[in-house]
Parts: structure tokens; sequence; C-alpha cells
């Protein structure tokens, strides 16, 4: 579910992947959703829609360091 | 006088996002008489790792009326300055909004701001050479704020495309409307399928779920999708970045 590049948790489905996006944050207890106008998935709860998300070229990185 | 006021990099992680702080920015601004401010647009701006933007390299910007462009620019700088969260960059820009002006060496700017890493002084000298009718500002941290800031209100006054802040949720018990009556209720002012075409005539739309407004061609847009012989107003978003 998670790289590290350069000590970074980062995303590997990438930008598309929203049913396992959606199942890592249902299973995060960090999960903190980012301003609505921000949200990328449909489904609310999402890592694509997580405030700690920092978007990269390919995927984005957990800033909390990914989901345990 | 009209004016765009567009604000970026004033966020951290714990803090409230940058489309917000404008709004209590502006309502703080409209609270003081200093003006009225309309509809928000994102404008998202490049993900690269050499710019330090939060998590997603936007910046939004307002069209705000008023009568006094000095007190009400101040006002923002001082806002910014108090109010912009710890470890952020804030840049200001207030950029006047006037269709006579040609706004094409900013424009320019804006669109690089969406492709290109720049620089502070490139923002400062796309300022410069616009002259007096762009402000130009930086408000703690690197500053470097201004980029997306200039950029934003650049994209805005040459009405380029980007998310309306905020979510029209569906009223109880109305689902479907005339495209007549929701830009009369809505302030829709143009209706497009998902291509970016023109939806002109008269047709009635249904109106089930939560649903975002974008800034096209200078218009507030809903955009409908034509599922199962009825328009819907789009429900679903972008699945790309």
């Amino acid at each position: 579910m998670w790289k590290n590049i350069n000590g970074s948790a980062v995303f590997a489905g990438g930008k598309e992947a929203f049913e396992d996006a959606a199942q890592t944050a249902l299973r995060c207890p960090l999960f903190r959703p980012d301003s609505e106008e921000e949200w990328t998935a449909e489904e609310a709860r999402s890592c694509y829609n997580c405030r700690y998300r920092r978007w990269t070229k390919e995927s984005f990185q957990c800033v909390k360091g990914g989901c345990p | 006088m009209k004016l765009y006021i567009c604000i970026d990099d004033t966020d951290n992680y714990d803090s409230i996002g940058t489309g917000e702080l404008l709004e209590t920015m502006m309502q703080e601004a409209a609270l003081r008489g200093l003006g009225k401010c309309g509809f928000t647009v994102r404008y998202q701006l490049l993900i690269h790792e050499d710019i330090p933007y939060t998590s997603h390299n936007s910046s939004m910007c307002c069209e705000a009326e008023t009568e006094d462009r000095a007190a009400l620019t101040a006002f923002c700088a001082d806002y910014l300055r108090e109010n912009a969260a710890e470890g952020s960059d804030p840049g200001l820009c207030v950029l006047t909004a006037d269709d006579r002006l040609d706004y094409a060496p900013l424009i320019a700017f804006g669109k690089r701001a969406q492709t290109e890493v720049l620089t502070k002084a490139q923002a400062y000298a796309a300022a410069e050479a616009f002259g007096s009718e762009v402000h130009l500002s930086e408000h703690g941290g690197t500053g470097g704020g201004v980029i997306g800031a200039l950029a934003g209100a650049a994209l805005r006054a040459g009405k380029e495309e980007g998310r309306i802040k905020g979510k029209l949720q569906p009223p109880a018990g109305k689902p479907e409307w005339t495209t007549a009556e929701f830009a009369a209720f809505y302030g829709v002012e143009r209706f497009a399928d998902e291509d970016g075409n023109d939806l002109t005539g008269p047709l009635t739309l249904t109106f089930v779920y939560p649903t975002k407004l974008i800034y096209q061609r200078g218009m507030v847009t809903a955009v409908l999708l034509h599922e199962n012989g009825r328009w819907l107003l789009k429900p679903k978003l972008k699945k790309k970045k």
C-alpha cells in the first residue's frame, strides 16, 4: 500500500485507486477530511480527501507516515 | 471598483484551508464596510517536488467590490499577517477587475504557474510590468505565496477554468428543475456537457446529488450528464487531478 521514497510514505496506488484509498482511510486512526473543495474522491472517507495527503506528480505522500 | 483578490500558501496541516481563510477574511472586510465579495474560484497550480506547497498547490481567488481599494488592500494584508498559519508563506494579490485591461501578460504568467516552477522574482517582475493595477505582497515565512496569488488572480482575470468553492445541496422534494429556474435560483450563468459544450436549449434537469459548480469561460457553469434519457447535474468528482 505504501512505498518508502526518500523517507516518505507514498501511496502505491497512484491517483486513481479509489477503492484502496477508501479502504485505507477506513482503517486509519489519523484520517482527517480536507476542505471539501479539495476532495477528489466520491467517498468522503478516503486518503484522497485527507488533510494529511500531499499530492505528488504520480500519487500522494502521507505526511503522517502512512496508515499503520 | 471591482477587484480580484487572491491569496496562496496560508495554511499548514492543522489549520483551516486557504479558501476558508479567504472567505473569513472577506466576511470581516464586509463587516467593516470595506467591500463585498462574490464566490471563490480555486485554481490548480503545478504539483512539483521543488514547490513547497502544503498539500495541493492551489490558490483561491474571489471578486470583490469596494469603494476604497487602499483600505481593503491594507486590511487584507494585516489579516493575512495575523491569521495565516504558522509555518506558511502567505502571499496576497489584489488586481483590478476591468475587462478593458489587457491581462495577456499576467495570464501568461498564470498559465506558466500551472506547468512550470516559477520564482518570487518572476512574480514580482510580472506584477511590476503590469503596473499600478496590481498589488502583490508577502506576509510571513518565505513569502513564496506571492507566486500562486498572482497566478490565481491572473487566471481569474483571464476567465480560465477553475472550481468554484462550495457545493450545492439538493433540496428535499424537488428533484426536477428547468434550466431557467435552476439558473435563477443558484446564480448559474451557463450549462455545459461533460466535454464543455454549451447546452443552450431549455432542458429539464435532475438534481438529486450534492453538486459542484465550475468557473468556465468566465461564467458560473453547471455541468450536466446525459444518462438514461435525462439530464443529471454532474454528481461525480473528476477522477484525475
